[in-house]
């Protein structure tokens, strides 16, 4: 079954730690990156609501952790997230934590 | 000794392990290198090497995520640059990078020597002990400055104590204790613990928490809030992630956030939302607070904050009628001249609303086991040594806070160290203290004390710091926290074992072990505790927690009990009647303590003294508001400028302009821009964002160029990029709180 990368991305804070988790694990210089953050905004939309978020999204170097899904541990992305707002699994497993608004989801 | 009641089940918690090549060693990384938090983490080892980092996924306090700091911790440990052995400088080589290595026991014999000569001319009372933020000395340095026979302990050259104190004591005036936004942080079993529910609304004022994660509160802990249905008010002139996420933005001028506060009460209690039976029952003075806020409505704070009155009373309404309403506040709170009223302000809100005691409101924070070693400076080093005749001369100023609390005054102490009043203070003895690149106020000032009036300066930190290079003349390398052990609890909601991983580096050792070391070669310990291993240290700060460090280290953790609403249970006065542990017993609207000090009975509004209301003609001259001091993702204060990692996600001094703003001064994104007001100057770089209020700059603090030759007679660039030039060395009018965030200035483009 595929398993998809999945960012709930209202919540993800712009904190850093997915990139410095994969540059850590997989001994990357600090320009290079498995997971990338992007940013939205900030745009104030209306009179009351400004979008300023972030979207992490996982590059060619990103091989989902094989080495630590091996021995049974989440890739670091996934575990270290300050905001535990990157999960990983089939769409299935996914389940409810993505029927919202404001999820990508990579496969 | 039992075994002391825990809520926590340690059965199959192991502190160290076998995986594959690695040995694996569980941990708090508390700390350095700096942290205010306690989180888990799984150090992985292998031939005595850290070869990685993780978070401890069992750990209720961070539930297995990590930071960035502490993932590329490694880079930090094993930085080239890592001040590995003593050192010594002549004294007339002070700024000069010609410091010569040297053994310990040298080190110790030079500080015997010149410390004594001080102690014997001047008394051991012109010895200033300083502390900064970073490591987990707050508890343990007060031992140093008895060793050394001085009251003079506390912050290195933090005008006002501008940091936590001003609010931890004001609002304990209050409250008769410290109360703190309830994350679930408490129980084991976190976010599922049935007694726990999320606040309704968190009240973030003057906080960036993701970001600064200050005093012992995980940042995202408030986003594990939203996913389950907090709402969020956030006051911050600046917009950050969270003040986008919230219900109720209001974007004020900084220093004024006394009179929204004011408001946000008048509100509440013109449209009847307060809890009136907290209010009746518990709090002394209701009924004249209620009276004298009168007059300040939301329109009066709309005016001097610079928000809208409409926001103002939305935002009192969602509070007053919210189950529970939490504060997560800052230091901005402290960084007003005003600012001990700040906080006291704030707590008046969360008790007119009843939020004490409650879940998801404001819950009490006691030593978690009578522990308050791990994180506040406490008296458990009396029994360590002699008594000290001294004692009433320690320099608190004519401050009334101050001399109340008894604490130093590091305004009053900076005065002493250039003219010699009320008496010189001729040596230092400075631990984690950055305080030129850092906390200090006024380094101009600083930096020609530390150079040109002391007798001997003693600097101890993990590396060559711009305050080391400009002043040390002994200098002791500290280790970071895998190369030793340790208890950790800042802020107490647990306790716990930090487990030496490796062995330290060159000859690096232990703050902790360095002060009893030297300290007790001063012979004021004598016929008292003395230690010869770490271990019976440990042991000696835990006496009276029921455990030992071995017995504590096998459970790696572990969580008092808990239980909320404990003012109708008698638990939170010593006397074991119910109420507050106030002079009243109950939660003080009104204080007599702010009578006895000379001061108004209830929170009252004044402007900041450099402001465009206070000083109309210097605003004239330095039109914009100043604020300084945010955290970024990366560092901790000064911390972190060395590690690649961390330095690539901010680069270079930045100082937030709006465009409109910018573009009024013909300034553009990434323009070296200089920043100067009545006090100084400093240049950082323009970052152009409709983040910020159009009428405030925020610029960076701390930073130095640790990349640079020590030898360039730049000391690292401190002085150039430095936002402190352009804040006084002055507190407020009780003596805690300085304007740290209240300044004025003027912006200009450096043209290259």
């Amino acid at each position: 079954m595929r398993k998809y990368l999945a960012i709930d991305y209202d919540f993800c804070t712009g904190c850093h730690t997915c990139e410095i988790a994969c540059q850590q694990e997989h001994g990357l210089e600090p320009d290079q990156f498995g997971i990338e953050l992007t940013q939205i905004g900030p745009d104030q939309i209306t009179d009351r609501y400004w979008q300023f978020e972030f979207v992490p999204i996982p590059t060619d170097r990103c091989d989902r952790c094989t080495m630590r899904q091996a021995e049974g541990k989440p890739p670091s992305c996934v575990q270290h997230c300050q905001a535990g707002c990157i999960y990983y699994g089939t769409l299935e497993e996914l389940g409810p934590r993505i029927d919202k608004k404001k999820v990508a989801i990579f496969s | 000794m039992a075994q002391p009641k825990t809520a926590d089940n340690p059965e199959g918690r192991k502190w160290h392990w076998q995986e594959g090549d690695y040995e694996v060693i569980r941990s708090s990384a508390r700390s350095g290198p700096g942290c205010h938090d306690n989180c888990g983490v799984l150090l992985y080892v292998k031939d005595g090497k850290l070869e990685k980092i993780e978070g401890d996924p069992e750990n209720p306090y961070n539930q297995g995520r990590l930071c960035p700091r502490c993932l590329a911790y490694k880079e930090m440990l094993y930085h080239p640059d890592r001040l590995l052995y003593p050192m010594k400088r002549d004294r007339d080589k002070r700024g000069e990078d010609a410091f010569e290595r040297i053994s310990w026991d040298e080190a110790t014999e030079i500080i015997l020597r010149e410390m004594g000569k001080v102690i014997d001319t001047y008394g051991a009372e012109s010895i200033w002990v300083t502390q900064g933020t970073g490591r987990d000395i707050n508890g343990y340095g007060p031992l140093m400055a008895r060793y050394l026979g001085t009251p003079n302990y506390g912050t290195g050259f933090l005008s006002g104590i501008a940091c936590y104190a001003p609010r931890r004591f004001s609002t304990a005036l209050k409250s008769g204790g410290l109360f703190i936004a309830d994350y679930s942080q408490y129980m084991p079993d976190r976010y599922d613990d049935p007694r726990w529910r999320r606040p309704d609304y968190i009240l973030i004022w003057g906080n960036n928490p993701v970001v600064a994660n200050s005093d012992g509160t995980l940042g995202h802990w408030v986003v594990e809030c939203m996913k389950r249905g907090s709402k969020l008010i956030t006051i911050d002139p600046k917009l950050t992630w969270l003040a986008g996420k919230s219900d109720v933005f209001l974007q004020l001028r900084p220093g004024t956030d006394t009179a929204l506060a004011m408001a946000l009460c008048n509100h509440i209690i013109e449209n009847g939302l307060q809890d009136q039976e907290f209010c009746d029952c518990w709090c002394y003075g209701y009924n004249e607070f209620a009276e004298h806020l009168k007059p300040y409505t939301p329109e009066w704070a709309a005016e001097i904050c610079g928000v809208d009155a409409e926001l103002i009373k939305e935002a009192a309404r969602k509070i007053g009628e919210a189950e529970s309403c939490c504060l997560q506040w800052g230091v901005a709170m402290d960084h007003t001249s005003e600012g001990f009223v700040t906080g006291m302000a704030a707590y008046d809100l969360m008790a007119l609303t009843g939020n004490f005691e409650n879940p998801g409101g404001m819950v009490d924070a006691p030593f978690a086991f009578d522990v308050n070693v791990t994180w506040s400076a406490g008296d458990d080093w009396e029994l360590c040594t002699h008594d000290l005749p001294n004692q009433d001369k320690k320099i608190c100023g004519d401050w009334p806070a101050n001399k109340a609390m008894q604490a130093i005054s590091p305004d009053d102490l900076l005065v002493a160290m250039e003219t010699g009043e009320p008496y010189p203070i001729k040596a230092m003895w400075m631990m984690q203290n950055n305080a030129l690149a850092c906390m200090g106020a006024a380094p101009q000032r600083i930096i020609k004390a530390l150079q040109e009036n002391m007798e001997f300066n003693v600097v101890v930190d993990l590396f060559l710091t711009p305050t080391a290079l400009a002043c040390a003349d002994v200098l002791l390398p500290a280790a970071t926290f895998a190369e030793r052990m340790g208890i950790y609890g800042h802020q107490p909601y647990l306790l716990g074992t930090i487990n030496q991983a490796i062995e330290p580096l060159g000859e690096v050792k232990p703050d902790q072990v360095i002060m009893y070391e030297i300290g007790k070669k001063f012979g004021r310990g004598e016929g008292m505790e003395q230690w010869t291993t770490e271990e019976e240290f440990y042991d000696f700060c835990l006496r009276n927690s029921g455990f030992t460090y071995k017995t504590l280290q096998e459970r790696s953790w572990a969580f008092p009990e808990f239980e909320y609403e404990k003012h109708k249970k008698g638990l939170l006065r010593p006397d074991g009647q119910p109420g507050f542990n106030t002079s009243t017993g109950r939660y003080n609207f009104y204080s007599r303590e702010m009578v006895y000090f000379g001061f108004p009975p209830f929170p009252t509004y004044e402007e900041p003294p450099e402001s465009p209301v206070s000083a109309p003609e210097l605003a004239e001259k330095y039109p914009l508001v100043l604020t300084t001091g945010a955290r970024h993702w990366g560092f901790f204060h000064s911390e972190h400028r060395q590690s690649p990692s961390m330095r690539r996600l901010h680069p270079e001094p930045t100082v937030l302009i709006h465009p409109k703003t910018a573009e009024k001064y013909g300034i553009a994104d990434g323009d070296w821009v200089k920043i100067e007001n009545n006090f100084g100057e400093c240049r950082q770089k323009a970052k152009l964002t409709v983040r910020m209020r159009e009428d405030t700059v925020a610029a960076d603090h701390a930073w130095w160029f640790p990349e640079r030759d020590p030898g360039d007679g730049t000391l690292f660039g401190v002085m150039e990029s430095n936002i402190n030039k352009l804040i006084p060395m002055r507190p407020g009018k009780s003596g805690l709180g300085a304007s740290y965030k209240s300044q004025l200035c003027a912006i200009s483009k450096i043209e290259e």
